[in-house]
């Protein structure tokens, strides 16, 4: 069973979609598919957090949407990044890495280190 | 960029948010569908498979909830939900409603329309680019000053100098000649009326002489024609020009653009029109009303002389009127110490400086106003207006807040709900103050269009009846502001206590069926407060409106010693042109004679000085045989006169005491006489008979011998106000000339009726010559009185709305009152109170809040009449008749609104009481 989302901060989650975003338009139900997708199946996003995050993504203009015809030919709600939705990713990316750094160095410290 | 997407976003959501609605369903339907397909695929029922997508995503409705909030409506949808239910709240009960939102319209309609009057009168500038700039030169000097001759308005320092804003033409070239200290000087003149003539029809103009640089300096451009330039302002009638005010041209020409280069008659000066002034241009000289025309200096000998000779090169009359443009880096001080010693050269140059005499010291005041005449004579009982205007506001506030108060307590059920259920004590505290802001907003809106319908009541009735309105209510923004800021203010100013009140609802209690809360004690004092507090200010304004109503009654009723009734005024003002000095004596002398003869006509007489019309003419005065006329400070003292007809005392019935009247013996040629009055007699001629002895009159130039033939009682002269002063009376025809007389007829037929014969009697005589302000006596010493009228008009409407909001105050809070102690009277009969006794006892509580109030009342009253006392007439500020009325008909009032709770206090059913248990 993948872990829960709980923990994961609200910040996190805006990140996942604006990556599962970049990689192509999606809708809503396609971007839960695709950050379990690419996580290995290690993640599940819980759905209830995912369409206010999607809507506030949109607020803060780093998603676009546009309604258009899905695979099998329903009308859904796509998602797309924009030029300052992959500018903020890029700079969530780093911090975010920078954070890990941080903490997988305070978490390797050894005895000896101190 | 996201600030963009965010308002985009948030304007969707406020304008369509049903299609968004639509949208979201349209969106997560879609997840569903798609998520339980696969869960399908996977083996589960179909059944099965939605409810899972279903509970997985979580309810519908909060999703919608969140993702609309999530594009930022949270406060714009709270503010709509506060204000339906506010909306819906306040249906519930129209009559609260009702008096809530009258009241306020009512308080905040008041000010309103007071406060367009003090914008007219004290704030608005002249309609000029960069009014700030302006400067007003004015003089100031002491008694021993250089300048004797003056034509222009005078005010008096506090030190006891005498303060003008007139100088003389060659003074004004010297001073413009010599200027480095303001960007340039212009000269100007409210000139007075004038005689025009347009296409053969005659009328009277206002007008203001301008100097060449007049128009440029102060950066004015005519919407039509050419404004007056350098080269106009040259030889004297070498360039006949005029410019016209935007309101002549609407009245006379209907804005008709021909009007440029039409041909107008100045006093018989031809001249033409060259432009019309834009709408809002009033002239410098103030910021109210418009003169008709403006003409350059160089044409005042010609189409106004004045005084003989041209006042252009006339060295001792100072006349002329001068504003600069204060230059960018040079301060006002430093202008005006520059400008001082250049005026002090000007006079050496212009005049001749006696020994002891002063030189004047030049000021330069604030000139964005004008002269501001209006301004200063308004100022004190404008904020006098402004403040009891402000008392019924907060009137007002206070009647409301204690009902809301009264609301709020049998709302504690809903408040305890809604704090049980998890709202912050902060959105309740704002729930509760949109509905108060509600209120008030419309509190606002309904007072806002009272204003406007009044915006032109309290100019109306500050100008004369006869002359058009002098203040035109404007009506802007500011004053549209000013409305939205008072309601605004008003509203949290009575809903902050009810609001509090109810976030301090204890949960617990309040949800019991019987709320007996321990805060019951002290809520009851915030709202007895409260009441005595309004009482307070009633007493405020009845005390304010009886002074008013008093000092009308005593003015109206003050004797004059003359006989106001049946009597006809108008003014006659012959062109100076054409009836110079002797002429214009001979030809009031056949007016005279005219007059008399026209059936309906019981006697004619002409006065140079009407009575009761704040208007003074004063000239030295020394009986032969007494030293010079001097006070005790060595100025010479100016006695009052009127150059009168010979039936004057005949018309106004005046009666003689002691000699003879004016009559047909003395004309031009024979022996120069004079009646005096009993106070002159008084002053001058104590202890003897004063007929036969004669006095010097006059300037130093042109002194005149006088002698006494008579004396008069005394009658009053320019005000209501003043006692009677020592006054002689001249004959006209003995003087040298008049530019401009008061002709009265006492008849009996009403104006209409004889006015037209009166008018064809004269225009027999000259047809150009107009009869100007025609009114009756009575009129004119209504006249004087008009500010008294207002005040006492307004104070007793004032009163009169203090008296009914205090009245449903105190009923208010005694019912509510009432009704919380249903239980313990309830118990208290039941052990035996006769309902007489209960009775007493809520009365006894109405009264004694209605003492306590009056008593506070009554201290601010005293200190408040302190400060109006000037404007009282024939009462002492502390008039113990007024003070003690108001008084008792407050405690009268505070028991009458009382009566009914403590009737149905007195008839309470115990047993129904105690069941209520």
């Amino acid at each position: 069973m993948a872990p829960k989302q709980n923990d994961l901060l609200q910040g996190t989650l805006d990140m996942m979609v604006l990556k599962a975003v970049s990689l192509g338009p999606l809708h809503g139900y396609g971007v839960l598919l695709r950050i379990q997708q690419i996580s290995g199946n290690r993640l599940e996003v819980q759905q209830g957090s995912l369409y206010p995050a999607l809507y506030r993504l949109e607020h803060e203009g780093w998603i676009a949407s546009e309604w258009g015809q899905s695979e099998n030919n329903r009308r859904a709600k796509y998602y797309r990044l924009t030029a300052a939705g992959r500018r903020r990713l890029h700079t969530e990316t780093e911090k975010w890495n920078h954070m890990a750094d941080a903490i997988g160095a305070i978490l390797r410290a050894t005895p000896e280190e101190v | 960029m996201s600030v963009a997407s965010r308002i985009a976003t948030w304007w969707k959501a406020v304008r369509r948010p049903e299609q968004l609605s639509i949208e979201i369903e349209d969106e997560l339907r879609f997840h569903i569908e798609a998520y339980a397909t696969d869960l399908m695929r996977s083996g589960l029922p179909r059944e099965e498979a939605f409810r899972r997508a279903r509970a997985e995503l979580g309810g519908l409705a909060a999703q919608k909830e969140t993702c609309r909030e999530a594009w930022g409506t949270r406060a714009w949808d709270e503010l709509r939900s506060d204000l339906r239910y506010a909306t819906r709240m306040l249906a519930k009960s129209p009559g609260f409603t009702a008096i809530a939102i009258g009241s306020l319209a009512l308080g905040i309609g008041a000010n309103t329309i007071i406060f367009t009057v003090t914008k007219a009168i004290l704030l608005d500038k002249l309609a000029v680019p960069h009014p700030e700039e302006l400067r007003l030169f004015a003089i100031t000097q002491g008694d021993k000053g250089v300048v004797h001759s003056s034509w222009g308005y005078f005010d008096q320092t506090p030190d006891g100098k005498m303060l003008s804003t007139s100088f003389s033409y060659p003074v004004y070239q010297q001073l413009r000649k010599h200027n480095n200290a303001l960007q340039d000087i212009f000269a100007f003149k409210n000139y007075g009326r004038l005689t025009a003539t347009v296409d053969d029809k005659a009328e009277v103009v206002n007008s203001e002489m301008v100097s060449g640089n007049y128009y440029r300096a102060l950066d004015v451009h005519p919407i039509l024609g050419r404004p007056i330039v350098d080269t106009d302002d040259t030889a004297p009638g070498s360039s006949p020009v005029l410019l016209i005010s935007y309101g002549y041209w609407t009245r006379r020409f209907s804005r008709s653009p021909d009007v440029i280069g039409k041909k107008i008659e100045v006093n018989s000066a031809p001249m033409t029109i060259i432009g019309v002034n834009p709408p809002d241009f009033t002239g410098v000289f103030g910021v109210q009303s418009s003169p008709d025309v403006f003409l350059p200096f160089s044409m005042q000998p010609i189409a106004a002389p004045k005084f003989g000779s041209s006042l252009l090169t006339d060295q001792n009359l100072w006349w002329v009127m001068m504003m600069g443009r204060l230059k960018p880096g040079v301060s006002a001080e430093a202008a005006q110490s520059k400008l001082d010693a250049d005026l002090n050269g000007a006079v050496r140059a212009t005049l001749t400086v006696g020994k002891d005499e002063e030189m004047p010291r030049l000021i330069l005041e604030n000139g964005s106003r004008g002269q501001n005449e209006a301004g200063g004579e308004f100022a004190k009982p404008i904020y006098v207006l402004m403040s009891l205007a402000g008392f019924v506001l907060l009137l007002a506030c206070a009647n409301l807040a204690n009902l809301l108060l009264a609301r709020a307590s049998s709302r504690q059920r809903e408040m305890s709900v809604r704090l049980a259920l998890g709202a912050g004590r902060a959105r309740i505290l704002r729930q509760m103050l949109t509905e108060s802001l509600l209120l008030s907003g419309a509190g606002g809106a309904l007072g806002l269009l009272l204003g406007y319908a009044g915006r032109n009541a309290l100019p109306h009735l500050l100008s004369s009846s006869w002359e058009p309105t002098a203040v035109d209510g404007k009506f802007d923004w500011m004053i549209f502001g000013f409305t939205a800021a008072v309601s605004i203010f008003t509203g949290l100013l009575f809903g902050l206590a009810p609001a509090w009140q109810a976030t301090r609802t204890q949960v617990s209690s309040g949800l019991k069926d019987n709320a007996q809360t321990a805060t019951q004690r002290k809520r009851n004092l915030t709202g007895k407060t409260l009441v005595v507090i309004q009482v307070a200010l009633s007493m405020l304004l009845l005390v304010g409106a009886g002074l008013f109503v008093r000092t009308l009654m005593n003015l109206n009723g003050a004797h004059l010693g003359f006989r106001p009734d049946n009597i006809l005024l108008f003014d006659l003002q012959p062109q100076q042109t054409r009836y110079p000095d002797a002429k214009g004596i001979a030809l009031y002398h056949q007016v005279e004679e005219k007059l008399a003869a026209v059936p309906g006509v019981d006697s004619v007489t002409l006065a140079s000085v009407p009575l009761i019309a704040n208007n003074i003419s004063n000239m030295y005065f020394t009986p032969d045989g007494q030293p010079e006329n001097s006070n005790s400070k060595g100025k010479k003292k100016a006695v009052d006169f009127n150059t009168v007809g010979a039936d004057f005392f005949k018309t106004f019935q005046i009666p003689m005491i002691a000699g003879r009247s004016f009559d047909d013996t003395d004309t031009e040629t024979s022996r120069k006489v004079a009646i005096v009055n009993q106070q002159l007699v008084k002053q001058f001629f104590p202890n003897t008979n004063p007929i036969g002895k004669t006095f010097m009159a006059g300037d130093r130039d042109n002194p005149k011998r006088i002698e006494i033939v008579g004396i008069c009682k005394d009658a009053k002269y320019e005000s209501l106000r003043r006692d009677p002063p020592a006054t002689f009376y001249v004959p006209y025809r003995q003087q040298d000339g008049a530019e401009e007389m008061n002709f009265a007829i006492h008849t009996r037929m009403q104006a209409d009726a004889i006015v037209p014969s009166l008018r064809s009697a004269v225009a027999s005589i000259d047809k150009d010559l107009p009869l100007q302000d025609i009114r009756t006596q009575n009129e004119q010493i209504e006249d004087t009185t008009r500010q008294e009228r207002i005040f006492a008009s307004l104070t007793s409407g004032f009163g009169i709305l203090a008296l009914i909001l205090a009245s449903i105050g105190i009923y208010g809070i005694m019912a509510y009152t009432v009704a919380r102690r249903t239980n313990e009277i309830g118990i208290r009969m039941a052990l035996g109170a006769q309902s007489g006794k209960v009775l007493r006892m809520i009365l006894r509580e109405a009264s004694w809040m209605a003492v306590v109030g009056v008593i506070a009342g009554l201290g601010a009253a005293v200190a408040m009449a302190r400060l109006i006392a000037s404007m009282l007439f024939g009462l002492k500020p502390y008039d113990p008749l007024t003070l003690g009325c108001a008084s008792l008909l407050l405690v009268l009032i505070a028991i009458a609104a009382s009566w009914v709770p403590a009737w149905r206090a007195a008839h309470v059913d115990p047993i129904k009481a105690l069941r209520h248990e």
